[in-house]
């Protein structure tokens, strides 16, 4: 694998990025192999952050990279390429907010790792959450959260699951600037972050204990 | 719990906080808005949202209730009346309207300024660009509207300031700004603005220059004219949390002193409202000249490495975390308000205070037993 695009991501070089991506697939290289370079970038972006060298401000801009990289790919995968997911995750912001900056960071992080991504906006009902839970049988739920008005509708979410019979085989995590140790204790959730960095390591760890 | 015996006003308590003088008790300000204010005097948010009026009583209701605190926090707004006024200009969900009725008004995050706009700002000046243009792309308010809209929120800090009177005190402050910095990034949302400042950031420095020429020019004859002693410096999107210290340096620090500084010459305090982690951040703020700014914080900041850190400097005001309010008991409300107090509150210097705003979804019992607290504990 060459390391010229996963540095250019690193980087956070974006007008490089498209520029190699489409000298590459012109030249007719692998689609899934330019893929895998850009996911190694992120992985990168992903370890400096965890080093304290870049902030959330580096994992916006390298999250919007990987976004247009793979829509400049994704064209040129073969239809039987699409691997088995890292994981499959439903995000969601409960009713009572409608903030959703950490959850979209969450959810390219994600897909920028493989998982599969359902993501389902902002001020959602418990009862569609459920729906949707049922539907794809994630591994993970995510609710992401900025202001304690959704704290009630997260834990009725949380309570139709365990009616539904549904809890038990998945790992719910919350997320966002309000949330503590205690509030993860409160709704019974397995994982708590202010950080969607350290979100997705959580994800890529309990998957591949699996 | 130790008895405190008061020898103090609450506005001396106050100001000998502020400046870095021991009270007779550490002072209690929560930041209580009309959001939670209409939980706990038992409105609607639709209400509280839609009538100033209804507001500003909400608010007195919940201090008289508790038998009153230090000054209270100015919160004579609706959503509407704020965006009217130039602060939070972004689009806004409200209760009763865009919200149910029981779900606070919340900013809608969209990027509603383009790059080209930053040279209109720089150029314009924001007050021109925002009222000849901005606002009317926010969608919220129409042009026939805006007049009344400011009318009726000038007549509710009016009645705001009426209410206190009529109980002997004052607002803690009665003019206050978002950030340039912490404006631009709501007017042109969090990735573009995050965008531009690494890939085009020329313009926006621009941008920034000529805004805080123009708050500096506008709100300092104003804090004079209205003869305060403390104005409102809010920040929620510089800290170390979103950007590295090389971006702070570059686009807020500089910005922040010329702020602090032309207030400081009329002898007046910046309060900064500072949300997420500043503790990367907080280093720099002892450049500041001593006893020119409190630091609002929300929890999400050390306050216990600030108060090391800016021990005789700076006085702090946090921070109950929302949470804590929200879902915790009255028993570890108050045992966070000792451990605040017996840790930071020892020598001045600290105002005992909900970090960022007490919730909307507040449990009453919650937000009493803090009042209570921090009026009753003596600490150790």
């Amino acid at each position: 694998m060459s390391e010229e695009l996963s540095m250019a991501i690193l980087e956070l070089a974006h007008d490089d990025v498209p520029e190699m991506i489409g000298r590459r697939l012109e030249a007719g290289e692998d689609a899934l192999a330019i893929l895998a370079e850009c996911r190694e970038g992120m992985t990168r972006v992903g370890q400096r952050f965890q080093d304290g060298d870049y902030y959330l401000a580096e994992l916006l801009l390298s999250a919007e990279i990987f976004k247009a990289a793979v829509a400049q790919i994704e064209p040129h995968l073969p239809a039987t390429a699409h691997d088995r997911p890292a994981g499959t995750v439903v995000l969601a912001t409960m009713r009572g907010d409608i903030h959703d900056l950490g959850k979209n960071i969450l959810a390219t992080l994600l897909r920028a790792h493989a998982f599969e991504v359902h993501d389902l906006g902002v001020n959602v009902e418990p009862a569609v959450l459920v729906d949707k839970v049922r539907e794809v049988r994630p591994d993970f739920v995510g609710l992401s959260v900025l202001i304690t008005t959704a704290f009630r509708s997260m834990q009725e979410a949380r309570r139709l699951l365990e009616e539904a019979g549904l809890r038990d085989s998945l790992h719910l995590m919350i997320g966002g600037g309000v949330t503590t140790p205690e509030l993860k204790t409160w709704l019974g959730a397995d994982f708590q972050s202010l950080d969607a960095s350290e979100g997705v390591a959580w994800c890529i760890e309990r998957a591949e204990a699996r | 719990m130790s008895a405190v015996i008061e020898t103090m006003t609450p506005d001396e308590r106050l100001w000998a906080a502020i400046r870095l003088e021991r009270p007779d008790r550490v002072p209690v300000l929560p930041t209580l808005l009309p959001e939670p204010a209409a939980t706990l005097a038992g409105v609607s948010q639709a209400e509280v949202a839609g009538d100033v009026e209804t507001a500003v009583k909400a608010v007195f209701h919940v201090f008289d209730e508790v038998g009153g605190w230090e000054n209270p926090y100015p919160a004579s707004y609706t959503p509407l009346q704020l965006q009217a006024g130039g602060v939070f200009p972004m689009p806004m969900r409200i209760p009763g309207v865009d919200l149910a009725d029981d779900i606070p008004y919340q900013l809608d995050e969209k990027e509603l300024l383009v790059p080209e706009d930053y040279e209109a700002l720089a150029e314009l000046g924001f007050e021109r660009f925002y009222y000849d243009d901005f606002l009317w792309r926010i969608g919220n308010l129409e042009r026939d509207e805006l007049s009344p809209v400011q009318t009726a929120m000038a007549q509710g800090g009016a009645l705001f300031l009426q209410e206190c009177a009529r109980r002997d005190t004052r607002p803690l402050f009665l003019a206050s700004a978002l950030h340039p910095f912490f404006t631009l990034s709501l007017m042109r949302s969090m990735v573009p603005f995050t965008q531009d400042l690494y890939y085009a950031p020329e313009p926006v420095e621009r941008a920034l220059e000529r805004m805080t020429d123009d708050l500096i020019e506008k709100q300092v004859p104003f804090a004079k004219q209205l003869g305060i002693d403390v104005w409102l410096l809010t920040e929620e999107r510089a800290s170390c949390f979103f950007f590295p210290p090389s971006v702070f340096e570059r686009f807020w620090w500089p910005h922040t002193c010329r702020i602090v500084e032309a207030f400081w010459a009329e002898g007046i305090v910046t309060l900064f409202h500072l949300d997420t982690s500043w503790d990367k951040n907080l280093p720099y703020f002892k450049e500041l000249p001593r006893g020119s700014a409190i630091l609002e914080l929300d929890g999400n900041t050390d306050i216990v490495a600030a108060k090391e850190l800016l021990r005789g400097h700076m006085c702090l005001k946090g921070d109950v975390p929302a949470a804590l309010l929200s879902i915790g008991t009255v028993e570890e409300v108050e045992a966070y308000c000792r451990k605040l107090i017996d840790s930071i509150g020892d020598d001045g210097g600290f105002i005992l205070s909900s970090g960022c705003s007490v919730p909307a979804d507040v449990r009453p019992e919650n937000f009493r037993a803090m009042i209570e607290t921090g009026k009753r504990y003596a600490p150790r």
